[in-house]
């Protein structure tokens, strides 16, 4: 039997914080070294936010953002980076991350983590976004690899590479999402190891841990990163080498449909402190 | 070779409009054709936004079923997708949409059961302004009260309809039931959040009047003339002073 106790000096584990379970963590207060919450799910300061306070009281808030469009060609939306601002500067959170993807194009919001090819001009371009965006916001931004359905016909720079140059140029980190790892790879025929051993290591500030759901399209099969299931073996193996890889970098359990009882992801992300553990 | 800028607004213009016909040369195939890939980004944009107005208009969607909801909701998606990262600042228009939407022209209450639950959607969500103290109003000239606007709390919303949009709202609440007379005749509701919980009530019609008026920004003489149209023993003073007990003012201003 492993005292949990006893190893939680490794890694930080959290959770990530959905509505339905914003009341009931600090009535119970469980064992969790930070919790991580879309940073768009607060920004009208209301009620929601208010009950994020209590949590904040509790637990380390970290703020991921899903909204900023990094990779806009259009560039960022000055209102948005307003309003994370003012979020910000109100939690004060231990981390703040986005993704290495677009989501608006002519004004127009489209809710889904966009893909990029990756071309020396999108460089330019999300390093300009990136290093902006940091400016505003007063922090340092980690960056994540999204997950993938496609590949351009012309994207000469392979991604963990693309992510290292984002680094180097801006001094950002990355945030490094082993179930997208894991997705993509599948998806656009890529090796999920080599990927990870390919990522600048010391910038990996964060890592992502979530489940994937299968499907099967002109009978090839697609992975769908969306976060609707728990962890699955695959994820938690290659977990095991980016622990190796990364060290003991704050780990988080995310979960977005299908929302389990909170005991369910408490559970998981008990396994991945352990799993840290075992590693160290 | 194509821009950034012009790959972002064709692969946009693919999601909104269902065409991929133009992206097929700048993506790879790689055993599963590009037009199918380009679907999934489509189906996770579809989807995770009919599923947000599926919260935020949960009565409209048991009201028609989750099949035509889908297909109302992918219609509204394409004609008027979001503008703001905020998905909770996404479906203000809906309501507007589905009075125009030919398909179920044959429920011609359910825009106004869509404004009522978008009025509980924004008093659920928005921040508390701290309340105007009465003694604010003490220094007012009285010859300057007829050009006072008032500010509402942001959670007070306003509905005239000729629906019975409150009655249809409770019988379909999850676990009921029920029948609604739709010729029962009309509402004048006003929603709150008053201490934290989003509240609706019905109105009198010159209170209404007088309370819409004010929320939407009208001077305090035109806001009296509108009670005193309904009812020519309308009370401004008791009106007023239930507005600052209730909490419910929160800035004054003279109109220039």
């Amino acid at each position: 039997m492993l005292d949990t106790s006893a190893v939680h000096a490794g890694a930080l584990v959290g959770i990530g914080l959905r509505g339905p379970h914003l009341v009931e963590l600090p009535r119970r207060r469980p064992a969790l070294d930070f919790v991580e919450v879309h940073a768009e799910n607060y920004m009208d300061f209301g009620p929601a936010f208010d009950r994020l306070m209590d949590v904040r009281r509790d637990y380390p808030v970290s703020l991921h953002g899903v909204g900023l469009s990094l990779g806009s060609a259009d560039g960022l939306d000055a209102r948005h980076l307003a309003r994370f601002r003012d979020l910000i500067a109100r939690i004060d959170p231990i981390l703040v991350s986005e993704h290495l993807a677009w989501c608006i194009a002519g004004g127009v919001y489209l809710n889904d983590l966009l893909p990029l090819p990756y071309t020396e001009e999108a460089l330019d371009l999300v390093a300009r976004n990136v290093a902006r965006a940091q400016e505003a916001l007063g922090r340092r931004l980690l960056v994540e690899n999204p997950s993938r359905y496609l590949n351009f016909a012309h994207s000469p720079i392979p991604e963990a590479e693309f992510l290292g140059a984002l680094v180097v140029r801006t001094g950002c980190a990355i945030l490094c999402d082993i179930n997208n790892i894991v997705v993509s790879a599948h998806n656009v025929g890529e090796d999920a190891s080599a990927y990870l051993e390919k990522l600048p290591r010391a910038a990996v500030q964060e890592i992502h841990l979530a489940g994937h759901s299968v499907q099967s399209i002109d009978g090839r099969t697609i992975l769908i990163d969306d976060h609707g299931s728990p962890v699955s073996d695959e994820v938690w193996r290659l977990y095991a080498r980016a622990r190796q890889t990364f060290g003991a970098v704050p780990s988080l359990i995310e979960r977005d449909r299908n929302l389990p009882p909170l005991d369910e992801l408490l559970a998981e992300a008990d396994r991945a402190r352990v799993d840290h553990a075992l590693a160290a | 070779m194509l821009s950034l800028l012009e790959i972002q607004t064709a692969f946009a213009g693919a999601l909104l409009y269902d065409g991929a016909a133009d992206l097929g040369d700048w993506l790879r195939d790689d055993g599963i054709a590009a037009t199918a890939r380009i679907d999934i980004y489509r189906n996770n944009m579809q989807a995770s936004l009919s599923a947000a107005l599926g919260e935020m208009f949960p009565v409209i969607r048991r009201l028609v079923g989750d099949g035509f909801f889908a297909y109302a909701t992918h219609e509204f998606v394409s004609q008027h997708p979001p503008v703001s990262p905020c998905v909770a600042d996404y479906g203000a228009g809906f309501a507007d949409f589905l009075s125009a939407f030919a398909p179920c022209c044959e429920l011609p209450y359910l825009p106004d059961v869509a404004r009522f639950e978008r009025l509980l959607h924004d008093a659920a969500r928005c921040a508390d302004a701290p309340p105007l103290d009465a003694s604010a109003l003490a220094g007012i000239d009285a010859s300057d009260a007829g050009r006072l606007v008032f500010t509402l709390q942001p959670s007070h919303g306003y509905l005239c309809s000729p629906w019975p949009v409150t009655a249809i709202w409770r019988v379909n609440q999850d676990g009921r039931d029920g029948a609604v007379d739709l010729q029962g005749g009309g509402v004048l509701v006003e929603v709150c959040r008053p201490d934290g919980i989003v509240e609706f009530r019905e109105l009198p019609p010159a209170d209404f009047a007088f309370r819409a008026a004010l929320a939407g920004a009208a001077t305090f003489a035109d806001a009296l003339v509108a009670a005193s149209d309904r009812d020519a023993a309308f009370d401004v003073a008791a009106a007023l002073a239930e507005l600052l007990a209730d909490r419910a003012i929160t800035g004054v201003r003279l109109m220039e």
